[in-house]
């Protein structure tokens, strides 16, 4: 895409390349190699470190087993302060899940220079860059508060479209489509501007300019992990707790 | 940039695969770990409290104890020293009777001695009166 800038081959590196994909076809099915390569090397880091810090698990927590019980204890504390000490118990798998897989694919994305890797097509990059993922992972926040509504509920789950007053049932729809979208649009847009804006910015001047950047990036990175998984557990705590008493926290 | 195709659906199957698996070795391990701690933790602070405590009842009863056997050392120095006192005074009591008896005998002895001593010297008295009365009347 910003390839029209006609770069010396020492600033490889640097290129661009959004909207090429490297395609798997399976059956007459295409998807998105590149995202699943570095999803799978996410999934491996996260299932390593977890197997590392749980296989010799001890009462005084030492070295990687004291970095995944914070790490626990922090997506444990993000559902209980969003769902409540009654409910959040069964949600902090999926939750923290939602947050780990996030975060660590963002920084992935931000800090292993993926460019060194080359492929035949497209280019690796943070899972989260691409639609598809963000995608998928608001899909499943949807279907989660559904079936938290649900499960809680029944078919009552319905009432909360009309309990305030009727009127508002077209908005209280538009809601469920809207809140999956901005999820989605909200993690894929920081990630992908944030890799675009570092590309650039190395682009322009290679050296020590774009580092503040890729700071922020990190940061951004992180923040936008904290988001999705908290307005996963808020939207989770919604359907929980009606339309009436959400404001009573 | 917005191409979806089947990487939506096995993202999310591979996600939702990922929450099962992550489940079972991070959040059910870490989880039992971090509570078994905690109620470990719980235990025995309520453990240590408990010893304390009886430590404290401990501690309040030998205070009690050597309250009570120092006002029974004390009792039983003032019965002591009251029957010293006791003995003292009866001996003392006992000597003063026995001198006084003693002087009493002396003075009945010297008294007796005296008499005698009277008798004789009155008895020689007379004899030798009556030997100057005889020699006397010899001579008329």
């Amino acid at each position: 895409m910003l390839n029209f800038l006609d770069v010396p081959t020492s600033l490889s590196l640097a290129s661009l390349e959004v909207g090429h994909h490297l395609y798997w076809q399976i059956g007459n099915l295409k998807i998105h190699g590149q995202v699943f390569i570095v999803s799978w090397i996410v999934i491996g880091i996260l299932v390593t470190a977890s197997l590392l810090a749980t296989q010799n698990a001890q009462r005084v927590p030492k070295g990687i087993q004291n970095l995944m019980e914070y790490a626990l204890e922090f997506v444990r504390n993000l559902t209980r302060d969003q769902i409540g000490e009654k409910e959040y118990r069964p949600w902090v798998p999926f939750v923290g899940t939602l947050f780990l897989f996030i975060f660590v694919s963002n920084w992935s994305g931000a800090l292993v220079p993926w460019k060194l890797i080359r492929l035949p097509e497209g280019e690796l990059a943070a899972p989260t860059n691409d639609i598809n993922t963000t995608v998928a992972l608001a899909l499943l926040v949807s279907l989660a508060y559904f079936y938290a509504g649900f499960s809680k509920k029944g078919l009552g789950y319905f009432a909360k479209y009309v309990q305030p007053t009727p009127i508002l049932l077209p908005i209280a729809i538009l809601e469920d489509f809207t809140k999956p979208l901005s999820l989605s649009f909200r993690l894929f847009g920081n990630i992908l501007a944030d890799e675009l804006v570092v590309a650039v910015l190395v682009l322009l001047v290679p050296l020590f300019v774009p580092l503040p950047v890729m700071l922020l990036g990190l940061f951004t990175s992180a923040i936008q992990a904290l988001v999705f998984a908290t307005l996963a557990a808020a939207y989770i705590h919604e359907a929980l707790e009606g339309h009436g008493d959400e404001h009573h926290e | 940039m917005f191409d979806f195709d089947a990487t939506l659906p096995l993202m999310a199957v591979q996600f939702l695969l990922l929450a099962a698996l992550m489940n079972v070795v991070f959040f059910k391990p870490l989880t039992k770990v971090i509570d078994d701690r905690n109620d470990y933790i719980r235990t025995s602070e309520a453990d240590a409290k408990e010893r304390l405590a009886k430590a404290e009842s401990m501690a309040k009863q030998y205070e009690a104890d050597l309250a009570a056997s120092r006002r029974a050392y004390q009792a039983t120095i003032a019965a002591a020293q009251a029957e010293a006192q006791q003995v003292v005074d009866q001996k003392i009591a006992e000597a003063q009777q026995a001198a006084q008896a003693q002087r009493e005998q002396a003075q009945k002895e010297l008294d007796q001695q005296k008499q005698a001593a009277m008798q004789s010297l009155e008895q020689q008295v007379d004899a030798l009166s009556r030997e100057i009365l005889d020699k006397l009347l010899v001579g008329i």
